[in-house]
């Protein structure tokens, strides 16, 4: 209570002119921003970018804004379509190999599941494969199967296993340990723990995960169509190729609308796992 | 052991176990369906095509074990390419960080309370997020010709998408009891977002702009497959070239270059939190 | 002090307006009916408590002097202003001279004391000042001299956040004060603190009634503090009021008729001591 009468007597004293204290420095806050700062100045003016370009920009945007979307070529809708569901395919495919693979390495990648000497040996796999950008794995598969939407879909599923396996042991270790405890407090072995403990406790969220890189693997399968791997990736590069844009609009509105109602579709799944029924 | 499981079955009522197999069953049929769908060339699906692996399987090894083998005499050429790589993707986030602001603040419930408003930039920016990175590139590249423009457009584009997304619900999650305090002292929403919202959540945004960050390097590294600039022009070059030792290096650097962006981003982060 | 010749004062700033409530009802978009047909008047300068249970509809009470909830029905007056049916800016400006403190403090825990009071100084910002988030000189003045009055001078630049509860509620205290109001509204503001804490905090209140001559009405659920340190008590029930009148003669079995149960220990904090 000593503070409020004294708070009490300073108010009656000084009220005129409270001075504000000094700020406390921030000196490496603002040098660290001056850094970065600098470094964007930098980068933005020797960039090899002339950025008079933009002056004409908006004209452009609107101009290929009405060549694509003002008459869409609808009479190639079919096409479109059946090119969308290979692409959609790959993704699937792409998407069950990654989850068929990256579930047991993630599980083996987990603290207290595997051996310290593959858990690292698996973690840095899974850092490797990440770093690699999909289309490049794709370009090397190439190689090796041809220009195929099979080598898409393979590409897919290698790329997706760096992260899919990351989120699995994330997902395993951040569960409460008691399940496990109790069946190793019962005699179970490794096993009995994966079976009884972990699996059944982690399934929701995996199967989530799972949806999610089906989500993530049509955006990529586009991608991959454009470096020659089929679907609707090849067919938009090859119309732009053509500048045949009233076609590139109408793939874009397929690409655009089958992206946004997987994702919706997937999206409710992944909700209704979670909540459990 | 086999008697003591059996006996209390007889003993004690056990209730009826739920019917959930119909359900399940339909679950797995459902997605069985699909999934033999996807494998049917006819519609569109895919070929599942192993024999072709085993066909070309010695054509496909001589490729690998070329790319084995860097060849490392090309790596000067490599450097200046990378450069414009790192330049594109610093400079692309950059430019998508500051455009990310104000579209956050309007995308999210607590900074925006008119609806008419917030879900038209959520309608936008959810088209916008639907298009893939490299197909923007291919867009742009189209309109404004080839070079680091395009590149750099795709990537703010595709920046701002995830950036207002990701940020924009996690302020819809977050608790924010001040803006109730600022509203009953007469607060307009903008006063409130400018000196409480902003400061209160910039957390959230750094950290997804260096997401941003780390997301542009990999995918600067491949713009230039479609022309956009950047070290995916000369890998697309070689690769044209089937200079699979030149590919090699390339392919490397682009991995240490993201391992090394992740590492940093992610010191950075533990240092913010 | 009638409320006539109170009202014809009430522009000036810091003298104490006077609260009318006439037929209010408030009905929430739920079905929930909060308030039922709640008619009472407060003096300028009178010190009122507000006791009822949870739900028993006295934060909607609060909330609906300032506008902060709009009323179904009724007129609620305060000074020369009727709250129900402003919106926009008239309904900032008038919560410029209402001052507000909350149970959960409701700071921007990110930010600065300096900043967090300043808040209380926007409703009186200009068009641009309020755009841009720049203080005054008088703002900065009347912000500090607050923090001043509730000793937390020396803690300007400290993160909210990082101050204990009741440092947290004087600084909230600070922001309220620095509107320079005319009523001071309080929701459960000691319930998150502990009891000595409590007691300083009500002290606070009853002093900031007594030097400044504001009108404060607090809400509260213990029924000691309400006996302690205000004068007039109103009792809250079902969304009505059940009792209205001197808080020091409140029965043991007026409580009882307000909280609609028997007395529980927890229904008193104990003594200052």
């Amino acid at each position: 209570m000593s503070s409020t009468v004294e708070a009490r007597t300073r108010t009656t004293a000084t009220r005129p002119g409270v001075a504000l204290p000094p700020r406390p420095s921030r000196r490496g806050q603002t040098a660290a921003t001056a850094v970065v700062g600098v470094v964007l100045l930098v980068a933005t003016a020797t960039l090899d970018v002339e950025w008079a370009d933009l002056r004409d920009l908006p004209a452009a945007v609107r101009d290929y804004g009405t060549l694509m979307f003002a008459d869409p070529d609808w009479s190639r809708l079919p096409r479109a379509l059946f090119e969308m569901w290979r692409s959609i395919s790959m993704a699937w495919l792409g998407a069950m190999l990654c989850v068929v693979v990256s579930i047991p390495l993630g599980m083996l990648a987990a603290h207290g599941v595997g051996p310290a000497w593959l858990r690292l040996a698996l973690r840095g796999l899974f850092a490797v494969i990440r770093a690699v950008p999909e289309v490049i794995i794709a370009l090397v598969l190439l190689t090796v199967t041809g220009l195929t939407p099979f080598t898409g879909a393979l590409a897919l599923g290698i790329a997706g296993i760096g992260t899919q396996g990351k989120w699995t042991y994330e997902t395993i270790e951040t569960l409460r340990d008691g399940a496990a405890d109790a069946v190793r407090a019962a005699g179970g072995g490794r096993t009995a723990v994966i079976r009884w403990a972990l699996w059944p406790a982690a399934l929701p969220t995996l199967l989530s995960f799972a949806l999610y890189r089906f989500e993530i693997n049509i955006r990529m399968s586009a991608v991959l169509g454009l470096v020659g791997a089929g679907g609707i990736g090849s067919m938009l590069a090859n119309y732009t190729n053509y500048r045949a844009w009233d076609t590139v609009g109408m793939l874009l509105i397929v690409v655009v609308a089958t992206t946004m109602a997987v994702d919706a579709v997937s999206g409710a799944l992944r909700r209704r796992i979670m909540e459990g029924t | 052991m086999s008697g003591t499981t059996a006996e209390p079955a007889a003993r004690f009522e056990v209730p009826p176990r739920p019917r959930t197999w119909p359900r399940r069953a339909l679950i797995v049929s459902a997605l069985a369906a699909f999934t033999v769908a996807t494998c049917l060339p006819a519609i569109g699906g895919v070929e599942i095509d192993l024999g072709a692996i085993a066909r070309n399987w010695r054509h496909g090894a001589a490729n690998l074990s070329a790319l084995l083998q860097p060849n490392w005499a090309f790596f000067p050429r490599t450097v200046q390419p990378m450069l414009e790589t790192l330049q594109m993707a610093f400079v692309g986030a950059a430019i998508a960080a500051a455009l990310s602001v104000p579209l956050t603040l309007w995308a999210a419930r607590p900074t925006n309370p008119n609806i008419l408003t917030r879900s038209a930039v959520r309608a936008v920016v959810n088209v916008f997020r639907a298009v893939p990175d490299l197909v923007w590139a291919t867009i742009l590249v189209a309109m404004v010709g080839v070079g680091a423009l395009p590149g750099l457009l795709a990537l703010v584009l595709f920046n701002v998408g995830i950036v207002v997304k990701l940020v924009s619900e996690a302020i819809d999650s977050a608790e924010h009891p001040y803006l109730e305090a600022a509203r009953a002292g007469g607060a307009t929403q903008h006063q409130i977002n400018r000196t409480l919202a902003l400061p209160q959540n910039l957390p959230l945004f750094l950290n997804q702009w260096l997401y941003a960050l780390e997301l542009n390097v990999r995918i600067s590294a491949i713009l230039g497959i479609v022309g956009a600039g950047g070290i995916g022009r000369l890998l697309d070059e070689r690769f044209g070239f089937f200079a699979y030792g030149d590919v090699s290096v390339i392919i490397l650097e682009i991995l240490v270059v993201v391992l090394v962006i992740e590492a940093a981003s992610n010191i950075l982060r533990r240092r913010l939190a | 002090m009638t409320l006539d010749t109170r009202a014809e004062a009430g522009a000036a700033p810091a003298s104490a307006w006077p609260i009318r409530l006439d037929g209010v009802s408030v009905t929430y978009p739920n079905g929930t009916a909060a308030l039922r047909d709640v008619s009472l008047t407060i003096d300028a300068g009178e010190m009122v408590s507000v006791v009822g249970l949870s739900g028993s509809g006295k934060s909607t009470l609060i909330r609906a002097v300032n506008g902060l909830v709009p009323v179904t029905s009724g007129t609620v007056t305060v000074g020369p202003y009727t709250v129900s049916g402003l919106s926009g800016r008239r309904l900032r400006q008038v919560r410029g001279h209402i001052g507000m403190i909350f149970q959960g403090f409701n700071l921007a825990t990110r930010i600065d004391v300096y900043r967090n009071t300043l808040v209380g100084r926007f409703a009186q910002a200009g068009a641009l000042r309020g755009l841009l988030g720049v203080p005054t000189a008088h703002d900065r003045e009347v912000a500090l001299s607050a923090l001043h009055t509730v000793g937390m001078l020396d803690k300007v630049w400290t993160r909210a956040g990082s101050l204990s509860g009741g440092q947290q509620q004087r600084v909230a205290i600070a922001r309220a004060l620095s509107q320079e109001p005319s009523i001071m509204l309080a929701d459960e503001p000691v319930a998150s603190l502990d009891p000595p804490t409590a007691h300083a905090v009500m002290s606070e209140l009853e002093r900031i009634n007594t030097e400044r001559y504001l009108t404060v009405l607090v809400n509260l659920h213990l029924m000691d503090l309400a006996r302690q340190y205000t004068r007039r008590m109103i009792g809250l029930r079902a969304g009505e009021v059940v009792y209205d009148g001197p808080a020091a003669e409140a029965t043991e079995a007026d409580f009882e008729q307000i909280y609609g149960r028997r007395i529980r220990p927890q229904d008193r904090l104990g003594d200052r001591t």
